[in-house]
């Protein structure tokens, strides 16, 4: 399993060199003694340049195992959550993780860009484009960032899928299962040029819909067509509530009734 | 009582009685004359017996008779029900038996009905034959604002025909934005009046907008591209309200570059405008045309492009005073920057369907939400782009195949005249993608020129080649009518 590493030093982005390189170095040895994993499609991760790495979410050890066989070094966003507790603290962000406030506003918007400056210095960036684990083990709906950002930074997103993090490690659980099997495929690139007008907004949607179908068909997960974690997540973005009087474009009402006659529909569609 | 009255019908009382109203080929009709006509026709109305809040029936096309009629219908307090003059008998009957009529007032156009009182059971008036009042005209009716002014049929929403109850308050929203906004239409304005006045785009964007800023309206009863063009050359059209199909004709005809230079605004809506049309129209006449959006539930402007620099293919920006909100099927907001279905809260908003709760409960919520069926997406400077109808997604293993990009893929081939695309039950995927096309063109050139384009997904599945797709009048893709 162990493939050539590229270091990629950045003094310029988040994140130690040192550390990445010394911790990351023994976690790849480590996965490669206690895990069988099978990986295809590493020929499809330029060897050089940017591009976004867009894996289905359903273990926390999933940010552990697809850097790990990655051949370079990523930065990537993770839940500002992680900034709250000492163990993670200075380790995540010394790692590349860009720390995001889930609540939305600003702190949203300067993670984006610091995305941005990891692409446009021609480094690998990783985003889950569910946003958050499935409980469900079904993959849901992609929220619209990573189609965002690649449009933004005119970078290629490659669709990951895998198989088997949640047996290492289950929701809720703190330790990694040893000897267990884990498969994890890469797809070709994918570049939003060949999804339409990038100045058209429709195409965000269209994008990231390919992009699951993608992944989907790399995870062999049911996809379904609603954001994961609904419930129990907070949007990752501003949520304004529209003021009656005010024009509100896509703000968000604190809650919008559902005719009767729909009720049904909805209930029939879950 | 009282203090809240008002009446739509009073949009033309203000202006200066020598100003010019109506223009219908050779006539020219002045608000004075036409206030003088209205009120003899409310005499009739009186006299014939309507009374506050009864329905009345227009069957009449473009032509003087309508504004005189739906403005003394209004002015005594009546429901003004317009009708397609050119609908087969037997088609008027059934929409006019719920809702039964005092009469139905038959214009020029609509002349061919008077023979057939037979199958028309509500009284048919012939109104070219109504003399002036030569006694005391009555004074308009005051009206509450919620109460009914108009019943529009529509098809919109649940594709079943309907009558959307839209009252006085709900017109003289949509028209108060026409004058209050950045660019808005003036008393100076001269509007083409092509659209027909029996939809809600032509009578309250059109027709009754211009009434209420004192602007004239040239009628044109049948749309025709060189005689609608030599109008817009004769009277100095500045403001010219179309369809697509028409956008068409006028970027193809034959007439002179110049022939759109008295053209201040031009406006289009009821269905998407293809980007070549409007490409098209700005680079031959200098012409950039707003498109707007809307239903006849809403009066109907939701988005205009108006007041702020047009983006090709938008729909524009959501108007004052209107809340749109983008949601998932459960109701739940999506992403910024998501799409999702339009959902509308306003003053324009309808008050129901006629006779009909429970349609009027799927669409409107108590709190006056309506949910418009159409998905749409914001980009960040809030200008709202169309992405289809909810009925019509496509649902293959889950993912969401919106027609429209389907179809706009499929006519991208140059031996395609035509494209339709709708879903049928499928044992493995759920549904699969069905496209019904016409033009030259043959499967397998299709598949190839398709597989370059479409995610595997999205591809159609079967093929079916057709003579004629069905396509409304002003444009819109009756999808519904191949499922």
């Amino acid at each position: 399993m162990a493939t050539d590493f590229t270091m990629e030093p950045a003094p310029d982005l988040p994140g130690s060199d040192r550390t990445y390189k010394y911790v990351f170095g023994g976690m790849r040895r480590l996965i490669d003694r206690l895990w069988d994993i099978d990986v295809s499609g590493l020929e499809h991760i330029p060897r050089e340049g940017p591009a976004i790495i867009a894996p289905n979410h359903l273990s926390f050890c999933d940010s552990i195992f697809v850097p790990g066989v990655l051949p370079r070094r990523l930065w990537a966003v993770g839940k500002g959550e992680y900034m709250d507790s000492w163990k993670t603290r200075h380790l995540f962000p010394a790692m590349g993780m860009i720390p995001v406030d889930r609540s939305g506003g600003d702190a949203a918007k300067a993670a984006l860009d610091t995305a941005a400056k990891v692409l446009d210095g021609g480094h690998l960036f990783m985003i889950y484009p569910e946003g958050t684990r499935s409980r469900s083990g079904n993959l849901h709906k992609g929220r619209t960032g990573a189609a965002r950002l690649a449009i933004r930074c005119d970078a290629p997103i490659i669709p990951v899928g895998h198989q088997g993090t949640v047996d290492i490690q289950p929701p809720d659980s703190v330790m990694l299962k040893p000897f267990k099997e884990c498969t994890i495929n890469f797809g070709a690139p994918m570049h939003a040029r060949d999804f339409g007008d990038p100045d058209d907004p429709r195409i965000l949607r269209r994008f990231t819909d390919a992009v699951m179908f993608e992944i989907a068909q790399l995870s062999g997960q049911t996809y379904v067509d609603e954001y994961a974690g609904k419930t129990d997540t907070p949007a990752p973005t501003p949520i304004t509530a529209p003021t009656p009087g005010k024009p509100s474009p896509n703000g968000r009402a604190a809650e919008i009734t559902l005719p009767p006659g729909r009720r049904e529909q909805v209930a029939v569609n879950a | 009582m009282g203090y809240l009255e008002m009446n739509l019908a009073e949009v033309i009382e203000a202006h200066d009685a020598a100003r010019i109203a109506l223009i219908d080929g050779d006539t020219t009709i002045t608000f004075g004359e036409l206030r003088d006509r209205v009120g003899a026709m409310r005499a009739h109305l009186v006299a014939s017996g309507v009374r506050p809040g009864d329905p009345v029936a227009i069957a009449a096309g473009n032509e003087p008779l309508f504004a005189v009629a739906s403005l003394a219908i209004l002015g005594v307090g009546g429901i003004v029900m317009p009708l397609n003059p050119s609908s087969p008998p037997a088609e008027l009957q059934r929409k006019l038996v719920s809702v039964a009529p005092s009469m139905v007032l038959i214009g020029e156009i609509g002349r061919r009905l008077l023979d057939h009182g037979d199958i028309i059971t509500s009284p048919l008036v012939d109104m070219t034959t109504i003399d002036p009042a030569d006694g005391a005209v009555p004074p308009i009716v005051g009206r509450q604002p919620g109460d009914v002014a108009f019943y529009m049929s529509t098809s919109g929403v649940s594709g079943v025909p309907k009558v959307a109850m839209l009252t006085h308050r709900n017109l003289e929203f949509v028209q108060e934005m026409s004058v209050s906004n950045e660019n808005p239409l003036l008393d100076s304005d001269v509007t083409l009046g092509v659209l027909p006045f029996a939809h809600i785009f032509g009578l309250n964007v059109v027709l009754l907008a211009s009434m209420r800023v004192g602007a004239c309206v040239v009628l044109q009863r049948r749309f025709d591209v060189d005689e609608s063009l030599r109008l817009v050359r004769e009277h100095g059209v500045t403001m010219l309200t179309g369809a697509p199909p028409m956008w068409q004709r006028w970027a193809d005809a034959d007439v002179p570059d110049d022939s759109l230079r008295s053209v201040r605004r031009a406006v289009s809506g009821a269905a998407a405008l293809p980007f070549e049309v409007f490409a098209k129209i700005r680079d031959r006449y200098g012409v950039e045309i707003e498109e707007g959006y809307g239903l006849t539930e809403t009066s109907p402007v939701i988005t205009s492009g108006r007041g702020a620099p047009i983006r090709a293919t938008s729909v524009g920006k959501v108007m004052p005073d209107v809340e749109v909100v983008l949601v998932d099927p459960d109701g739940s907001p999506v992403d910024v920057g998501d799409q999702g279905e339009i959902v509308v809260r306003g003053e324009g908003v309808f008050v129901g369907y006629l006779d009909d709760p429970d349609t009027t409960a799927s669409v409107l919520t108590e709190d006056g939400w309506f949910w418009t069926g159409d998905v749409g997406i914001f980009d960040d400077e809030g200008y709202l782009f169309l992405v289809d109808r909810v009925k019509d997604i496509v649902i293959v293993s889950g993912f969401n195949v919106y027609p429209s990009e389907v179809e706009n893929v499929l006519i991208e081939h140059p031996d395609v005249r035509g494209a339709l695309v709708v879903g049928s039950p499928h044992g493995e995927t759920g549904e699969m993608v069905v496209a019904y096309v016409s033009g030259t063109a043959d499967e397998t050139a299709l598949r190839a020129h398709v597989d370059s384009q479409l995610s595997r997904y999205k591809r159609p599945t079967e093929y079916h080649f057709v003579e004629e797709l069905p396509i409304s009048d002003n444009g819109k893709p009756r999808r519904r009518e191949l499922r």
